[in-house]
Parts: structure tokens; C-alpha cells; sequence
């Protein structure tokens, strides 16, 4: 019975060590390799520029054409061509941020994308950001930009959720101005 | 007939049945996932197979995948040994073979838990990345040199159905261990 013994504690040390000492001399020139396999050096490639998206330098944003005004709710609609410069396709599945007045940093609205919306690598699609005013927007346009048919803003306190991964840019980090119809305009 | 199947015990019978069946489950369905983002980031994890995705590219990690044949060749020695004793536990060698099987799906159940454990509280403690074990979390990446930007990220983790059956394949190896006497017992064995 000993033999059954001895049989049972071969089969426990020969099935614990072979792998192991089997994958150490296939990796015995390349240590590293045992931790680090080759997928891994190629996603940190498609990050550092060599994807189709061109890199991680970040989505690009443009605007197209002027914002448009809703006469009745003073809502503004803005399009904006979002570029997907990630090397994996992405959902850009919300974005917000502050509207502030650049002259008098007064939060003038909230703006919000209107719907989620899947970009594939490296191409670009228009989403549509709309901006809400706040209670104390139309006083503040009113007393201190009535003269004005366009306000100058920029967009503070941006959050973006692409894919799950929320990116939180600070008034430092961000400076995207643009210039927005003023609904109040008195000209 | 009847005293024939008396002599099995059928404890060891259903636990080497199912560790063969986990052994074949795991390697498809992990017992334990986590996922970053939308499947941004994934880490699949079984004892028998471990596999990492990331940005569509699913990829092993060679020394992980070494462990990971030493557990798999750990629990089919197991359960053959289990298989053969539950249908002779009388004989002089079946002891033998009950001794070496039973524990092995347990102890596989518990390296893997405390490995899990170990590996979360690294991470939280060396990246400062807080992973649940189970459940939903967010965690805030820092990104040096750079201000103003803050990067948060949803991470999404839990046990899955193929841990169950490792749990129930160890408990009935387990069982057949404590119903060893009993069966060995039977007149005429």
C-alpha cells in the first residue's frame, strides 16, 4: 500500500512542478515575458500612437454652424462634430458642464449632450449639446448684456462619460469658449 | 445489486462527477469577473483559466497560466481518484485514494478566494485602485503631471455561477471523507 502512496505523491509533485518549470524554460531568455505578455506592450502601443485613431491625445470637438435658440423654452442647440481619436470604438454616453460668462464668470447654464450616441475608431459624428439657462441667467443678461446679440461663455466644471470612464476637467484644465445668442437682446 | 450499490459511496461518486463538471465549466465561465467601464478592461478568473481583456484584445498571463494548468492537472488527479475510490472505498487501497482526492477541490476553492483577496488588497494598498470583490465601486484615477483633470471609472466585480459549482464539487468531497466509515463499514466490503 505503501506503492500507492509513494505513486499518489509522485502524481502530486510531478503535476505541481512540471508546468511550472516547464513555462520557467520556455521564458528562462525573457523573465519579463512571464508577466508581461506581448497583448500588453500592443495595447500600450494603439495608446501611445500607433492605432487607427491616431493616438490618446484625446477626442477632438468642433462645433458646426451657429447655435440655434428655441423661441419659447430659450433652450440653445449647439451640434458638435465629436472625433473619435481613441483607438477603440467608444459611446459617448453623456457630457455636462457650466455655462460661464466669461466677463462676469456668472453660471449662465447647464449644458448636457442630448443623447448617447457610439462612435467607431477613428470617425467622427455629430452629437448635440444642449444648454439650459439657469434661474438667474435672464437678470443677469438682461441687466449686464442687453446691448449684446452674442455672449461670450466657456464651459466649466466639464464631465464627460465615455464608455463607462468618467473624465472630470476642472476651469483650469479646460478653457473651450465659444459665443452664444443672447435670447434677451435688446438691440 | 442492492448490496453492490450499498458499497458505493456516493458522496465520492457526485463529488468526482462534479469537479469533472467545474473543471470543464471553468474553463469557459470564470468564477469571478470584473469588469472595468464597459468592458473596457476585464479579468476573467478561474483556477483552471485566467484571461485578461482590454480594449478588445483578450490575452493570459504565462506564469498565471502555468498555475492554472498545475490546478487543472491538481483537480482531474482529484476527481479520478475520487471516482475510482467511491466505487471501491473498501478496498485496502481506497483510503489511499479518498485521502488524496477529497481535500484538493477545497483547498483549490481557498487559494483561489485568499488569492483574490490578496490581489485586491495589493492593488488597493500599492495603485491606490479600489476593486470590490463583489458589487459595484468607483474608483478615481490620479494622472501625474497633470492638473485639473480627474479620471473616474466604473468597476464592476462578482462571483459567478461556476463558483457554486466549485463550492458544491469541494463540499461533496468533503461529505464522501465524512461518509467514508459508513460505507467502509458495510458487511462483505
Amino acid at each position: 500500500m505503501d506503492k500507492i502512496k509513494l505513486i499518489l505523491t509522485l502524481i502530486t509533485i510531478t503535476i505541481t512542478v512540471v508546468p511550472i518549470v516547464g513555462v520557467l524554460l520556455t521564458y528562462q531568455d525573457n523573465l519579463v515575458g512571464l508577466f508581461v505578455p506581448p497583448e500588453i506592450n500592443e495595447i500600450a502601443d494603439k495608446f501611445s500612437g500607433g492605432g487607427d485613431g491616431g493616438g490618446s491625445d484625446g477626442p477632438q470637438v468642433e462645433p458646426v454652424g451657429p447655435p440655434e435658440i428655441d423661441p419659447v423654452s430659450g433652450t440653445i442647440r449647439q451640434s458638435i462634430e465629436f472625433k473619435n481619436t481613441f483607438p477603440i470604438d467608444i459611446t459617448l454616453k453623456s457630457m455636462s458642464g457650466d455655462v460661464q460668462c466669461v466677463e462676469h464668470g456668472f453660471d449662465l447654464g447647464v449644458a448636457s449632450i442630448e443623447e448617447p450616441v457610439s462612435i467607431p475608431v477613428g470617425e467622427t459624428r455629430t452629437v448635440t449639446l444642449l444648454i439650459n439657462w439657469t434661474d438667474g441667467a435672464e437678470g443677469h443678461l438682461k441687466s449686464l448684456h442687453a446691448t449684446e446679440e452674442n455672449v461670450e461663455v466657456t464651459l466649466v466644471n466639464v464631465g464627460v462619460d465615455i464608455s463607462g470612464i468618467q473624465i472630470g476637467l476642472d476651469q483650469n484644465a479646460m478653457d473651450q469658449r465659444m459665443e452664444i445668442p443672447n435670447p434677451w437682446y435688446e438691440g | 445489486m442492492n448490496g453492490l450499490l450499498a458499497k458505493i459511496n456516493w458522496f465520492g461518486f457526485a463529488g468526482g462527477v462534479t469537479t469533472i463538471i467545474m473543471i470543464a465549466v471553468s474553463m469557459v465561465y470564470p468564477w469571478w469577473q470584473l469588469t472595468v467601464g464597459d468592458n473596457l478592461l476585464t479579468a476573467n478568473a478561474s483556477p483552471v483559466n485566467t484571461t485578461f481583456g482590454a480594449l478588445g484584445t483578450s490575452f493570459a498571463i504565462p506564469f498565471i497560466w502555468a498555475l492554472n494548468v498545475v490546478s487543472l492537472l491538481t483537480l482531474l488527479a482529484s476527481a479520478v481518484a475520487m471516482l475510482i475510490y467511491s466505487l471501491v472505498p473498501g478496498k485496502s487501497y481506497s483510503k489511499h485514494l479518498l485521502d488524496f482526492g477529497y481535500k484538493k477541490p477545497l483547498f483549490i476553492v481557498l487559494f483561489f478566494v485568499i488569492g483574490l483577496v490578496a490581489t485586491v488588497l495589493i492593488c488597493q494598498t500599492v495603485l491606490s485602485l479600489s476593486i470590490p470583490l463583489m458589487g459595484s465601486t468607483t474608483s478615481t484615477l490620479s494622472i501625474p503631471f497633470v492638473s485639473g483633470v480627474s479620471i473616474t471609472v466604473l468597476l464592476t466585480a462578482g462571483f459567478q455561477w461556476s463558483f457554486g459549482v466549485a463550492v458544491v464539487g469541494a463540499a461533496l468531497c468533503i461529505a464522501a471523507r465524512l461518509y467514508h466509515k459508513k460505507v467502509a463499514a458495510v458487511p462483505g466490503v
